[in-house]
């Protein structure tokens, strides 16, 4: 009976999602990822501040904390995703998929600067293992800061978290992500350091892949990641990442701008990175990719958010013919501090239209509880 | 005589940009870890967090099994060179399809008895 009902659920569970940041709120609040969030490179619960960031910049605003205000104790943060999507993928399936993409909690517990973070839920089942393969946690670690509730000053954690480079967009399918050695349950289990202050930060960690958890991350290295703010507006970031496997030893380097144009309330997000991937099973071969994305984000009013994205990816260097182009649009539309609906429609084109083009438009329901 | 040498270097130029020789290796490595993996193996799709209809290109080994049920080695069709290149409903992976330079050299892996299978 539990298995059925373990299969039940991972049958819901048909792609998968993670709750990360908006990167495109930063500079036009002259902030760092910590003014929102509590992990000191973004993503997952929001601090106070970020509550109320949400319950301001959505349309219809209303109670942002937990379950819209359930008590709690001072020393324990709540927090969860559910996330839903609908629509057209082309030209494999041209026709509508609805599907769940995200189910998951998220908890931080502690005191005087430390505490145990945990993000668990639900993500898609393997075929070929057990029914509990459904339940896991993707972060779980230990964290200290120096400075608690300021979010600023040094942070130190250890345990499984996604190790910090680039930049990090909400969507894991940016091409920087997806090929750029961040994709989605990319996790592994790392010692990491920030340093975080108005005018600069610097992430450093090194990292195993998970030994027991079937793992995205296969390898074993480390990353780093370095942001320096120039004004009040713009910033520009340096990034690294060596990832070493039984298959591949993979090496990225890149490096990131963010500007924002105050007059136009425009937002620019821009990555660019070099991969060097060398095969090291077999007879070897070694190959020089590609990967940029650039982001323009606009509001268009309260609550809503306008992104258009553009993507390149050079599979390999050495042969014409292999790259792709993407170009992306976002809509957002923040109902209530909750609760956000987004349409996303992606054009894929090989070889700059050449070869054969793909592409989606999906709805999504995306619920913070 | 201007316009038709221009002609005649334009069709050599044009040439040329066409038939840059593919310098990659036609091994299974290739196969699994630069063509497969990083575009059928996402975590979502045929990964080892996932094996989707039981396979899964994410690693060599895990590839390797995927494509010794995908692949024949004794002449006649792959299903996997099938499923690559199929229309609508049937092609993988489904919103990104594989660049013609990657289904050539599968095919030439596959054409030369897929060593390393």
């Amino acid at each position: 009976m539990i298995t059925r009902i373990f299969l039940g659920l991972a049958l819901l569970l048909a792609l998968a999602h993670r709750a990360d940041a908006y990167p495109q709120y930063q500079l036009s609040r002259d902030t760092t990822c910590t003014g929102c969030h509590l992990a000191p490179d973004g993503g997952g619960l929001l601090n106070e501040n970020g509550v109320g960031v949400a319950e301001q910049t959505s349309w219809k605003g209303g109670d942002g904390n937990f379950l819209h205000g359930m008590a709690r104790p001072s020393w324990l943060e709540l927090g969860g995703d559910v996330r839903l999507a609908s629509g057209f993928v082309y030209p494999g399936i041209a026709s509508v998929a609805a599907y769940p993409m995200q189910a998951e909690v998220a908890a931080s517990a502690g005191a005087h600067g430390i505490t145990v973070n945990l993000v668990g839920g639900l993500r898609r089942p393997d075929e070929e293992g057990s029914a509990l393969h459904v339940l896991w946690s993707r972060e779980h670690y230990l964290m200290w800061q120096q400075h608690p509730g300021e979010g600023h000053g040094l942070y130190l954690r250890a345990g499984r978290l996604m190790p910090t480079f680039g930049l990090r967009l909400a969507e894991h399918i940016v091409y920087t992500q997806k090929f750029g050695g961040r994709q989605l349950y990319g996790e592994a289990y790392a010692l990491a350091a920030s340093y975080v202050t108005s005018s600069f930060e610097v992430h450093a960690s090194g990292f195993v892949h998970d030994p027991i958890a079937s793992a995205v991350e296969h390898g074993d290295g480390g990353a780093i990641y370095l942001e320096k703010r120039i004004g009040a507006h713009a910033a520009i970031g340096a990034e690294g990442k060596y990832s070493s496997s039984d298959d591949l030893h993979r090496t990225f380097g890149g490096i990131t701008g963010k500007l924002y144009l105050p007059d136009a309330d425009l937002q620019l997000l821009a990555e660019a990175e070099v991969i060097r991937q060398t095969i090291v099973a077999g007879t070897g071969d070694t190959a020089t990719q590609f990967a940029a994305y650039v982001l323009a984000s606009h509001p268009l009013g309260k609550g809503l958010m306008l992104d258009g994205g553009l993507g390149h990816f050079t599979q390999d260097t050495r042969v014409k013919g292999l790259t792709r182009d993407c170009v992306d649009l976002n809509l957002h539309w923040f109902q209530t501090s909750h609760l956000e609906w987004l349409v996303t429609a992606r054009l894929e084109l090989l070889d700059l239209g050449s070869g054969t083009n793909g592409g989606y438009a999906l709805a999504q329901l995306h619920y913070r509880l | 005589m201007k316009p038709r040498f221009a002609r005649l270097a334009l069709a050599v130029g044009l040439a040329a940009c066409g038939t840059t020789p593919d310098e990659r290796p036609v091994t299974i490595e290739v196969v699994a870890l630069s063509i497969l993996a990083p575009t059928c193996g996402q975590v979502q799709c045929h990964s080892t967090a996932t094996h989707l209809q039981g396979y899964a290109f994410d690693t060599l080994d895990a590839a390797r099994m995927a494509m010794k049920r995908l692949v024949s080695t004794t002449g006649g069709r792959s299903k996997l060179l099938t499923v690559l290149t199929a229309d609508g409903e049937e092609r993988m992976p489904p919103d990104a399809p594989l660049a013609e330079e990657d289904i050539a050299l599968i095919q030439a892996w596959v054409d030369a008895g897929a060593p390393g299978l």
